[in-house]
């Protein structure tokens, strides 16, 4: 490649059907687990492109990303804030009117998931029971909605993954904090809190008892890997938490299927 | 076919890169240097960026409709998206098309000439193994349309909506009981089929009990074919598409209608 094509701006990619295809399965399903983003790449390989060789995913993806970057759209990966899971979707970046919710749900269900993103937030454990957001079905905009409805329209923020719940609470499903990281900075800046390892958003965490400071599971899993007595990175007192277990890639491909993995992190800590 | 890969070195977010004006095709560009338009009106002065943000909110507006498979009207784009954009609307929604094709594999396409009325068309076909990738059954309706789009193109192209209820029933499928995979079928059939522009659905004049008929939409001959549903039909028949020959000579004719060269993609109407 002569370098002047390269200087001064990002090279961009070149889009096939192979990378077509990918990006519209990706889009219908909003999220995917790792895994199941590398079955997708070779599926369309086989549709489309049989004899050429897989491309690394890492490269698959910037070569969409330089692609999309103009439309501000981007395939981000992230992890589940839980057990530390990669996935990956497919995020409008531009805070604008478009929104994906926008289209999906009325004016009344836009608020209940408002208010129940103002609720998680202001938690200390990044979960708010289905009571208490039930409790506010009141104070709606748009038509009046009864409980039962809205425990409905709970349910659907779950199947459409911008909520996650466990035992009657609900949290932000790691989707939506990818989608809506930007959008939340900036609308609650004095309630988000931040993870003091990898500085973005933190919904759900451990926290230091005595300065305060926030970490995310898999973030507090990787700082203390190796050491035998784990002290806070910031004022170094004991780490009052026991180390979550996080998703290991390794380890999945020894069990071979994931079953193996789903007991991890039942408990939440804050 | 595929249009050709867009200049390379179009500036990005990097602020130090030299703005390279985009080539549009036909004459006059929305934002030439000098401020006016095709017509030698004159034009406000807007930056490259506003208006790449503009096209990907097109972008994004689209795409975010196609996932429900709405139909997008001219005065929904001006009034959500385009605001005071309007001069340069046609511009825009061209390179908003481009974009969609290079970089989705859709093509934007007017439902019916003069119409104002936008679907995105899939420029790759459907393989079985998309849904089973996906790990869901992909759009449960989509194998009712193709029912009931067969009944319709044998039955000479309209067929009453009783008909249609009498030969679901033997499948299983009612009008007044929930079904297990299509929820709820009469609602799908006669309402959402119908708003997404796939069927068309009117009264029929005197008939007591009133009854209803059902006719392909405009949007079913963008997306298929005649042959492509005479294969359907033959398929669930165990059959040949010759042993229907009324049927097989006009999907013939209509193949060969389509591979005369079209006017192609109707420019959007300003
Ligand atoms: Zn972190
Ligand atoms: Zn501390």
């Amino acid at each position: 490649v002569p370098s002047s094509m390269q200087c001064g701006t990002r090279r961009m990619g070149v889009m096939t059907d192979v990378h077509r295809r990918f990006l519209q399965l990706l889009m219908t399903h909003g999220v995917l687990e790792e895994q199941a983003v590398k079955r997708l790449q070779k599926h369309c390989y086989k549709v489309h492109d049989c004899n050429a060789t897989v491309e690394k995913l890492e490269d698959f993806i910037n070569n969409i990303n330089s692609v999309l970057e103009s439309l501000c759209i981007e395939v981000k990966k992230g992890v589940t804030e839980d057990d530390g899971r990669p996935i990956y979707a497919l995020v409008n970046l531009a805070t604008t009117s478009v929104s994906k919710m926008a289209s999906d749900f009325a004016e009344n269900e836009l608020d209940l998931f408002r208010k129940a993103l103002e609720l998680i937030i202001d938690s200390e454990s990044g979960f708010a029971s289905s009571t208490n957001i039930l409790n506010l079905v009141d104070q709606l905009k748009g038509k009046k909605m009864r409980k039962k409805e809205a425990e409905q329209v709970l349910q659907k923020f779950v199947q459409n993954k911008w909520l996650i719940e466990k035992e009657g609470e609900f949290t932000l499903h790691s989707r939506a904090i990818l989608e809506m990281e930007q959008y939340i900075r900036a609308t609650y800046p004095d309630s988000v809190k931040m993870c003091n390892i990898c500085h973005s958003l933190l919904i759900q965490g451990q926290s230091c008892e005595t300065c305060g400071i926030r970490m995310h599971l898999p973030c507090v899993a990787k700082y203390f890997r190796s050491s035998s007595e784990p002290r806070c990175p910031h004022c170094n007192d004991c780490w009052p938490h026991e180390i979550p277990e996080i998703f290991n890639p390794e380890k999945e491909r020894e069990a071979g299927t994931s079953s193996s993995n789903k007991k991890s992190l039942r408990s939440r800590q804050h | 076919q595929k249009p050709p890969p867009p200049a390379r070195g179009r500036p990005g977010r990097s602020a130090q890169t030299p703005p390279t004006r985009r080539k549009v095709e036909g004459p006059g560009t929305p934002w030439g240097p000098d401020g006016a338009g095709a017509g030698g009106r004159p034009r406000r002065r807007r930056s490259q960026k506003q208006l790449e943000v503009k096209v990907a909110e097109l972008v994004q507006f689209l795409l975010i409709k196609d996932q429900k498979k709405m139909p997008v009207k001219r005065t929904e784009l001006l009034r959500h998206v385009v605001g005071d954009y309007k001069d340069v609307f046609p511009d825009l929604l061209r390179l908003a098309a481009q974009r969609l094709e290079y970089v989705f594999g859709y093509r934007l396409v007017e439902l019916e000439p003069k119409s104002s009325t936008y679907v995105l068309v899939n420029t790759l076909e459907p393989v079985e193994e998309d849904a089973e990738v996906r790990g869901d059954q992909g759009t449960p309706g989509a194998g009712l349309l193709m029912i009931v789009l067969g009944l319709i193109f044998m039955r000479g192209h309209t067929i009453k909506e009783t008909e249609v209820w009498d030969f679901l029933r033997r499948l299983g499928v009612h009008p007044t009981k929930r079904h297990s995979v299509f929820g709820d079928p009469k609602k799908l059939i006669t309402e959402d089929f119908v708003r997404q522009r796939y069927l068309e659905y009117r009264r029929l004049p005197h008939t007591d009990p009133v009854d209803y008929e059902l006719q392909w939409g405009p949007r079913t001959n963008l997306e298929t074919t005649k042959m492509k549903v005479l294969k359907f039909v033959a398929k669930i028949h165990n059959q040949d598409p010759k042993d229907w020959p009324v049927q097989y000579c006009e999907a013939l004719a209509d193949e060969a209608a389509r591979a005369r060269p079209q006017p192609g993609v109707p420019a959007p109407s300003s």
